[in-house]
C-alpha cells in the first residue's frame, strides 16, 4: 500500500526517515509517553512540546557528540544530565518569555524535559557513539518524530474531545465533546489505536525492507537496530511477511546469488541445480509455517472459542 | 444406619442403573473364536507357553507368568490354538494374544486337591493368587498378589471391599453382592487371614439397600467385618476417595494406600479369591454389564474370558436404536470403542451403547470461569488452570499445581458449561509424565 | 457410529453457557418490567438499543477480528442489559449504543473474548460514559439532598435513581431465583452489602435506618447480587470471594459518601476487578497452590 521511498544513499537522510517513521521514539521506541499524555490535549500543545524537545535533543546530542571523547565512562550520566539540563533551563526561558501562553498550558512539563526518555536515550545510545553530523540529524529526525506524534495524538484528542482544531472550533455547538479524551485515559486509548495502526501499516517495516543500505547496516554492531532488527525476523510477524512478500525479497535474493555467483562454464549446471535445491527448501519451509501457525490457530479456537462444526473433529 | 462422611467435590450424575439392576446375572457362551491377550494394564506381560495347534483345556494355563509383577493366562474354554498375533483390546492397542478355536465341549483340566485353608501358609496363598491369573477386576488391573504382600503386612490395618460401584450403568458388584455374599465374605475372611491385625470393611454405596441389609444380616456375628454406607456419587469407587471416607486418611500419588495401612480390593477380585483358595480354579470369567438405550436387554452377564463383545451384545438383543457412542468400561472413565470385534478381558467391566440423547454435549464455549469444576474436582484441584498449561504445553507449571494428583475422573469435564475437553488435557499432559 | 472416537468421559450434563446466561437475562426481567414500567417507553428503546448494538458489535467485531462468532451464548446480551439498566431513565439512546460498543469492543473483544475481560464490561463502559458526558448523565441523588425515600417506594416505585433500582422487590426477586439455581451464592453480595453499610456506620458515626437507606439501597442490592458476582471478574476462593466483596464495600462506601451516585458503584467494581488477579495470587483454596 505504502509506495517504497527511493532513499539516496546519505546516512543523514536515513537517521532524518528513521527517526520519523522506522523508530518513531513514541510510536515504536515508546519513549516519553508521560509527557505524550500529559501535553497532548490540543494539537498545538503538542506541537510546542515536540518542538521544545527537539531544540534540547538538538543542542544537546551537538554538544555531546563533539566531547564525546572527553567524558569519562564513569561520569557519563551524570555529564549528560548537566548538559541536557542546560538546555532545557534555555529552553525554559524562551518559552517563559516567548510563548507565555504555551508555558501556561505545559506548566511543569517544560522542565521535565529533562529526564524525557528520549533526551536520555538518544544521547546515550547514539550521540555518545557517533559523529557530530549524523548526531544531529538523528535528533531532527528523533525530535520531528516527536512532534509529529505529539501533534497527531493532540488532533485527535482535541477533535474527538472537545470539537476543535487547532484552537478553531470545528464540530457544531451542539456536540457535546467526549470529554474523556481530554483527561489521561483518553490518551491512552488514541494512543494505544495509534500504535495498532502504525504496527498495521508495517510503515517501520517497508523502511527497513527497501533500504539499501541493509548491507552496511548489518556491519553496524554498536547500533542497537541491529540487534532489534535481528529479533524482529525470528517473531512470527516474520513468518508472515515472509509469506506476504515472497516474491520481491526471494527474486531479489535469487538476483544477488545470480550476480555473486558468477558461474563458470563447467559448473553452470551445478549452480542452477543449487538454486532449485534452495528454491524448494525455501518453499518448503514456507508451507511448514503455514501449517504450523493453522494448528495453532485451530487449536486456540477450539479451546477459546464456539462454532458447531459438523464433524466435531478431535486433533489427536 | 449413619451414611459416613463422603469425600469433597463429586457430581451426582443419573444412575441409569434401573436398566440391568433387575435383570439377575445370565450366563452367556462365548462364540467360536476366543481371544487372549498376554500384557494387562500393570507388569510385565505373560509369556505363552502352548504353540499353534496344541490342544488346550478350560482353566489351563497357556501363559505364564515372567517373574513377580506378572500374572499367567489361562484358557477359559477347552479347543485348539489357533494363532499367537497381535489382537486389538478395548485400549484400540494392538497386543499379542493367543487365539483359540472353541470346541465347544467346555472340558476343564483336573485341578489338584484343594488344602483347607486352616492349613494354608501366607505364602502359599499369595501364590495361589498370582497363579490363578488374579487382577483387581474392577479394570483397574492391579495384579492383586502384589496389592497383598506390602513391606510392612502388620501395619495394615483396614482391608476395604468396594461396594461403591458408582459409575452409571454398570450392576456387576450390585448382583454379585446379592448372588454370592457368602464367597465374599468368605473371601475377606482368607484375606484377614493374611492380615491378623486388620479390620475387614465392606464399603456400599446408599443405592444398594438390598446389598446392604443382606451383607448386614451375614456378617452380624463376624467380630472382624463391618459394613460401612457410602453416599452414593461419583467417583465414590475411587480408591483415595473410599479410603478417605472409610478411614479419613488422606492418599496421593505420594502417599500409596499401603502406606497408611489399608488394603482396597474390588468385589469380583475377592470373589475370585475365595472360589480359588476354595477350589484350586483359575481365574476363566467375570461379569460385565451390557446397557445403554441402544440395546435391547440390557443385563450382566457371567461371562468365560476372551469372548468377543459381539457374542455379549447379541445375547443382549441387539441393537434397539443406532448407537451414538459404544463405550468399554463405564461412561465416565471408559474407552470409546470404534469397533466391538474384540475381547473380554479380566478389565472389561462394561459395554456401553448409548444413544444420541445419551452423551450429546452442545456447543464448546470459552471458559466463564463459573468455577463448577474446581467445585466437583475430587481432589481439590483446578482443572481450568490445568488444562490452560496443558494446552501450551507447560510441563513445569502443570507439576508444580498438583496436576499428577488428577484421578481423570471426569467430573469436571462433565460438569464444564463452556464443554471444555478439561480431562482431555489433563490426560495428554499426564501422560508423558507419568511414564 | 462415527469413525472417529472421542475421549472420556462420555457423559455431559445438560447445563451449558447459553444456558447459564439465558437464567441471568431472566432474573434481570423483573426489574427490567419495573423499570418500564416506572419510566415510560423510552427505558424500553434505551434497553433495546444498548443490548442491539452489544450483540452487533460483538458480532461484527469477530468478523473483523476473524473470531468464530459467538453471539449465540447470551453474553454480550447480558452486558448491553446490565449497562442499560445501570443507565438514567433519560440517557439519550445514542449514549446507551456508544455505551455498548466500547464495553464490547474495548473491555472484551481486545482481551480476548468471553472469559478473558479484566473488567466488568458493563461498569468499565458506565465509567467511561461517565467520565465522557458527565453533564448528559443526571439524576436524582437523594442522598445529597438528605432525602429518604419511604419504604413502599423503595420496593416498587423509587423514581430516583437508575433504571435497574426502581423497585428493590424485583431486584430480590431476581436475586432469589439466581441463588436458588445455584447461578451465585450469597458469600459475595452478603459481604459486599453488610460491609458497605458497616463502613458506613464506621464513616459517619451515625446508626440511623433512614439516613442508611438513602444511601443506594436500590444501585447497592443491584450491584451486589448482579454485577459484583460476575463469573469473569471474581476471585476463586471462598476465602478471597468475602474479602472480595468486603473490598467492594469499602470502595462503593468511599464514593457514596462523596456524593456519587451509581458511578461509585461502577467505579468501585472496575477498582475491584483490577484487584482479584491478586487475590488469586494469594490462594485459589485448591490445591493448586
Amino acid at each position: 500500500m505504502i509506495k517504497k521511498l527511493n532513499l539516496k544513499s546519505n546516512a543523514a537522510v536515513e537517521r532524518l526517515f528513521n527517526g520519523i517513521v522506522k523508530e518513531n521514539p513514541l510510536f515504536v521506541l515508546l519513549l516519553g509517553l508521560c509527557p505524550a499524555l500529559y501535553v497532548t490535549t490540543s494539537a498545538l500543545n503538542g506541537i510546542g512540546m515536540g518542538l521544545a524537545t527537539l531544540f534540547v535533543l538538538l543542542f544537546s546530542n551537538l554538544v555531546i557528540s563533539l566531547i564525546r571523547n572527553s567524558i569519562p565512562d564513569k561520569l557519563r550520566l551524570p555529564a549528560y544530565i548537566i548538559i541536557i539540563a542546560i538546555f532545557v533551563t534555555i529552553a525554559e526561558a524562551i518559552i517563559k518569555t516567548a510563548l507565555p501562553a504555551l508555558d501556561k498550558a505545559l506548566g511543569i512539563y517544560i522542565p521535565l524535559i529533562v529526564v524525557n526518555c528520549i533526551v536520555m536515550s538518544r544521547v546515550e545510545n547514539y550521540a555518545a557513539k557517533n559523529k557530530v553530523l549524523l548526531a544531529v540529524f538523528d535528533a531532527f529526525g528523533m525530535g520531528l518524530g516527536f512532534t509529529l506524534a505529539l501533534m497527531m495524538i493532540g488532533a485527535i484528542r482535541e477533535f474527538i474531545g472537545v470539537g476543535e482544531l487547532f484552537g478553531f472550533r470545528v464540530m457544531p455547538p451542539s456536540y457535546p465533546g467526549v470529554s474523556i479524551f481530554v483527561l489521561a485515559p483518553g490518551a491512552f486509548f488514541i494512543m494505544a489505536f495509534l500504535f495498532a495502526i502504525h504496527k498495521k501499516l508495517k510503515v517501520h517495516k517497508v523502511m527497513k525492507e527497501t533500504s539499501p543500505d541493509a548491507a552496511e547496516d548489518n556491519k553496524k554492531e554498536t547500533s542497537p537496530d541491529a540487534a532489534e532488527d535481528n529479533k524482529k525476523e525470528t517473531s512470527p510477524e516474520a513468518a508472515e511477511d515472509n509469506k506476504e512478500n515472497p516474491s520481491p525479497e526471494t527474486a531479489e535474493d535469487n538476483d544477488k546469488n545470480k550476480t555473486s555467483e558468477a558461474p563458470q562454464g563447467k559448473t553452470e549446471k551445478k549452480v542452477k541445480k543449487e538454486k532449485e535445491k534452495k528454491e524448494k527448501e525455501k518453499k518448503e519451509k514456507e508451507k511448514k509455517e503455514k501449517k504450523e501457525k493453522k494448528e495453532k490457530e485451530k487449536k486456540e479456537i477450539k479451546l477459546k472459542i464456539a462454532k458447531t462444526k459438523p464433524e466435531g473433529e478431535k486433533n489427536d | 444406619m449413619m451414611t459416613l462422611k463422603t469425600f469433597i467435590g463429586g457430581i451426582n450424575p443419573r444412575n441409569n442403573k434401573e436398566m440391568a439392576k433387575t435383570t439377575p446375572i445370565e450366563i452367556v457362551l462365548p462364540g467360536k473364536e476366543l481371544v487372549y491377550p498376554l500384557a494387562g494394564k500393570y507388569g510385565t506381560p505373560a509369556k505363552a507357553i502352548v504353540k499353534v495347534g496344541d490342544k488346550v483345556f478350560a482353566g489351563q494355563k497357556i501363559g505364564r507368568a515372567d517373574g513377580f509383577f506378572s500374572v499367567p493366562v489361562h484358557a477359559s474354554v477347552s479347543g485348539i490354538v489357533r494363532g499367537i498375533k497381535k489382537r486389538a483390546i478395548f485400549t484400540g492397542e494392538q497386543v499379542k494374544s493367543i487365539i483359540i478355536e472353541n470346541d465347544g465341549l467346555y472340558d476343564e483340566i483336573d485341578y489338584p486337591s484343594p488344602i483347607p485353608l486352616a492349613e494354608m501358609a501366607n505364602p502359599d496363598i499369595i501364590n495361589r493368587i498370582q497363579d490363578a491369573g488374579i487382577i483387581g477386576m474392577s479394570g483397574s488391573g492391579h495384579p492383586t498378589h502384589i496389592k497383598l504382600s506390602p513391606q510392612n503386612p502388620d501395619k495394615i490395618s483396614h482391608i476395604i471391599i468396594n461396594g461403591a460401584e458408582c459409575e452409571p450403568y454398570i450392576t456387576n458388584d450390585h448382583h454379585l453382592m446379592l448372588s454370592e455374599p457368602d464367597r465374599l465374605i468368605g473371601g475377606l475372611k482368607v484375606l484377614l487371614k493374611l492380615f491378623p491385625y486388620a479390620r475387614g470393611v465392606i464399603a456400599i454405596a446408599d443405592d444398594k439397600t438390598d446389598c446392604i441389609d443382606l451383607l448386614r444380616e451375614k456378617t452380624v456375628k463376624e467380630a472382624r467385618i463391618s459394613i460401612k454406607i457410602l453416599k452414593n456419587k461419583y467417583p465414590q469407587g475411587s480408591g483415595r476417595q473410599l479410603i478417605s471416607a472409610v478411614t479419613g486418611r488422606f492418599t496421593s500419588t505420594a502417599i500409596t494406600a499401603e502406606a497408611v495401612g489399608v488394603i482396597l480390593l474390588n468385589i469380583d477380585t475377592v470373589i475370585n479369591i475365595q472360589r480359588t483358595v476354595l477350589t484350586n480354579k483359575n481365574l476363566t470369567s467375570r461379569i460385565v454389564t451390557v446397557a445403554g438405550n441402544a440395546i435391547k436387554g440390557p443385563r450382566s452377564f457371567c461371562v468365560r474370558l476372551g469372548t468377543s463383545y459381539d457374542t455379549l451384545i447379541e445375547a443382549a438383543g441387539g441393537y434397539i436404536k443406532k448407537p451414538e457412542q459404544i463405550i468399554s468400561g463405564g461412561p465416565m472413565m471408559g474407552n470409546a470403542l470404534k469397533e466391538t470385534d474384540i475381547p473380554v478381558t479380566k478389565l472389561s467391566t462394561a459395554i456401553l451403547l448409548l444413544t444420541k440423547d445419551e452423551v450429546l454435549k452442545s456447543n464448546q464455549t470459552a471458559c466463564i470461569n463459573c468455577l463448577k469444576c474446581v467445585s466437583v474436582c475430587p481432589e481439590r484441584l483446578l482443572p481450568q488452570q490445568l488444562a490452560v498449561f496443558a494446552k501450551h504445553d507447560d510441563k513445569a507449571s502443570f507439576i508444580k499445581h498438583a496436576g499428577k494428583e488428577c484421578l481423570e475422573c471426569g467430573c469436571c469435564s462433565y460438569i464444564c458449561p463452556a464443554k471444555l475437553d478439561l480431562t482431555e488435557a489433563i490426560k495428554s499432559m499426564k501422560l508423558p509424565l507419568m511414564s | 457410529m462415527n469413525g472417529k472416537t472421542k475421549a472420556s468421559p462420555h457423559l455431559r450434563s445438560k447445563i451449558n453457557t447459553s444456558g447459564i446466561m439465558l437464567v441471568v437475562i431472566l432474573a434481570l426481567m423483573p426489574a427490567t418490567g419495573f423499570g418500564i414500567y416506572n419510566f415510560g417507553l423510552n427505558v424500553l428503546y434505551l434497553i433495546l438499543v444498548t443490548v442491539g448494538t452489544a450483540v452487533v458489535t460483538e458480532y461484527v467485531t469477530g468478523l473483523i477480528l476473524k473470531r468464530a462468532v459467538t453471539i449465540d451464548d447470551y453474553s454480550a446480551v447480558v452486558t448491553g442489559l446490565l449497562l442499560a439498566l445501570s443507565l438514567p431513565p433519560d440517557t439519550p439512546l445514542w449514549l446507551g449504543a456508544v455505551g455498548g460498543m466500547f464495553a464490547i469492543v474495548i473491555v472484551k473483544m481486545l482481551f480476548g473474548g468471553l472469559g478473558q475481560n479484566i473488567m466488568n464490561p458493563a461498569m468499565a463502559a458506565r465509567s467511561f460514559l461517565f467520565i465522557s458526558f458527565t453533564p448528559l448523565l443526571n439524576y436524582r441523588n437523594p442522598a445529597l439532598e438528605g432525602e429518604s425515600p419511604s419504604l413502599l417506594d423503595m420496593l416498587v416505585k423509587n423514581t430516583s435513581g437508575v433504571i435497574g433500582e426502581t423497585s428493590m422487590l424485583a431486584i430480590i426477586l431476581g436475586a432469589a431465583f439466581l441463588i436458588i439455581l445455584g447461578v451465585i451464592d450469597l458469600k459475595i453480595p452478603g459481604a459486599y452489602i453488610i460491609s458497605f453499610f458497616a463502613f458506613i456506620v464506621m464513616f459517619t458515626g451515625s446508626f440511623s435506618p433512614d439516613y442508611l437507606a438513602s444511601y443506594l439501597t436500590g444501585s447497592l442490592v443491584f450491584a451486589a447480587f448482579f454485577i459484583a458476582t460476575d463469573y469473569v471478574t471474581r476471585p476463586i476462593s471462598a476465602r478471597n470471594q468475602i474479602l472480595y466483596g468486603i473490598l467492594l464495600g469499602f470502595l462503593t462506601a468511599q464514593f457514596s459518601l462523596r456524593g456519587y451516585g451509581f458511578e461509585g458503584i461502577a467505579f468501585a467494581v472496575i477498582i475491584g476487578n483490577l484487584i482479584v488477579p491478586l487475590l488469586n495470587k494469594m490462594g485459589t483454596g485448591t490445591r493448586n497452590d
